[in-house]
């Protein structure tokens, strides 16, 4: 349910490294809370974000809820299937619900967001 | 947390509903999904337990004709059978509550209320003026909605659904245990709504989740697909002080008839200049949502009551509140503070619903 080498937000996001860069996206308890969505607004790419700035917009049926950049950086590239099938958000967190890719990023704000075992901790306690 | 529950609540908890407090209930938003349980309404059949809404009795001629003042449909004259969809409105033609009735017989009309504005509907219809009874407490209201829903009432045993003509409503025997059923809904698609002693309730609610072609929806299901019929809910889209043309309810009412305010309404009538409920869509996934402003070249002109995700639509869609100049269909707005654009589009949004279907 929540893969071990990824890192996770309080609001979350889950960000990992691929090929040298940070992909990102929403967690299962995210899509899990959100329910069916169904419309994704996506970052600019080039733009450059601050830790905890809503970077994105993740609608669902019956919510409409900010995304925000889990770490300072750039945005890379974004996942634009999320366009014509959100959905892949509810069915694929991890992999083809990815949201977008940054580089340039702050690695000790990386180091320190919550492991999969302190992100378990922290859903328990909500 | 002092919601009240139905009496389907332990049922809709073992089908695995989630749960969302509504107008002073705790009712389930969903089930499998609300986007699976919206297409299966379309396409199958759906349930949904119904029982928050409010029903009420109104005995004898009297009290139908003084009830009939306070409403902009004459149901004495109505024949029996037929249900109409009419506002219910005060001394000043203001909205109380969208409502259903028709008469069981001569002598008894049947009211179908929203569980919201329950109150102000009691007062009025049980007031010493019209003497009218509450019977919400007594009844289990569910609401069987879908193009297969008559074939699925037919192999159930429930006969009395095949003759059943759209808007009409009837007192029917299941076995010797009584039940009012209508051919009506919320959702467009042919359906009927069966009001049940507690009892009966429970062991037709069990029947109908047993069966493969039905699944239980939420009132997330329900939301978008009205939401698709431009139907609007009352207190959300009906809101205070509106009168019945405000709320675009015109078709629905009988200007042959003496009611409560109609020299007000008929005055506004003339005028033409009155905000009023329209039907909006977006252009993109992108879904207007409550609350929001709709701005024409950058000047308020309305805004949005409702708005959600049409999945059979596939664009955002809503209702809207809004100035007369710009309430008609082909007129763009701008939604405030967002790059998103709506349409203002003839109701319903959804054109292929099924709820008129004729049976030879």
């Amino acid at each position: 349910m929540y893969p071990e080498d990824v890192r996770y937000t309080e609001t979350h996001e889950w960000i990992g490294e691929e090929d040298g860069l940070y992909v990102v996206g929403l967690t299962e308890y995210a899509q899990e809370q959100l329910g069916d969505v169904t419309y994704v607004e996506l970052p600019e790419v080039g733009r450059h974000v601050r830790q905890k700035e809503p970077v994105a917009l993740v609608e669902s049926v019956k919510a409409a809820e900010d995304m925000y950049a889990p770490v300072t950086g750039v945005i890379v590239e974004v996942n634009e299937a999320l366009e014509g099938e959100p959905e892949l958000i509810n069915f694929d967190p991890y992999g083809r619900g990815w949201c977008f890719k940054m580089d340039d990023i702050d690695l000790a704000q990386f180091k320190r967001l919550m492991t999969r075992e302190a992100y378990e901790k922290y859903l328990k306690s909500l | 947390m002092n919601y009240k529950v139905t009496p389907l609540y332990e049922e809709c908890k073992k089908l695995g509903g989630r749960f969302i407090e509504f107008g002073g209930w705790y009712l389930p938003l969903q089930f499998e999904g609300i986007v699976v349980e919206h297409s299966h309404v379309r396409q199958k059949v759906g349930i949904f337990d119904c029982s928050h809404m409010s029903e009420f009795v109104v005995e004898g001629k009297e009290g139908i004709s003084k009830f009939s003042s306070y409403s902009c449909e004459d149901f004495l004259s109505l024949p029996v059978g037929k249900c109409r969809y009419t506002a219910l409105v005060d001394t000043q033609g203001v909205i109380v509550d969208d409502i259903v009735g028709f008469k069981l017989d001569e002598q008894t009309l049947f009211i179908v209320g929203n569980a919201s504005m329950r109150e102000k509907t009691a007062n009025l219809i049980c007031g010493l003026d019209v003497g009218g009874e509450d019977i919400s407490d007594e009844l289990v209201k569910i609401d069987i909605q879908g193009p297969k829903s008559r074939d699925v009432l037919l192999s159930l045993g429930f006969d009395f659904v095949k003759d059943m003509k759209f808007w009409t409503g009837k007192e029917c025997f299941w076995g010797k245990r009584i039940m009012i059923v209508t051919r009506a809904g919320y959702t467009g698609e042919l359906g009927y709504e069966f009001y049940l002693s507690q009892d009966m309730g429970i062991e037709i609610w069990r029947m109908l989740t047993a069966n493969p072609l039905v699944k239980p929806c939420g009132l997330g299901a329900r939301d978008t697909l009205r939401t698709e019929m431009g139907f609007p809910l009352s207190g959300q889209d009906i809101m205070p002080g509106m009168t019945p043309l405000n709320a675009s309810m015109d078709r629905f009412i009988n200007w042959n008839h003496q009611f409560y305010g109609k020299d007000i309404i008929l005055k506004q009538k003339e005028d033409n200049t009155y905000p009023r409920l329209m039907s909006i869509r977006t252009y993109t996934r992108q879904a207007p949502r409550h609350g929001q402003r709709l701005l024409s070249d950058g000047v308020q002109k309305g805004i949005v009551t409702s708005g959600t995700f049409g999945p059979s639509v596939g664009t955002g869609v809503g209702i809207g509140y809004l100035e007369s100049e710009v309430a008609f269909p082909g007129t763009q707005l701008q939604v405030e503070g967002k790059d998103l654009r709506v349409e203002v589009c003839e109701t319903p949004i959804y054109k292929n619903g099924t709820a008129r279907v004729k049976f030879s």
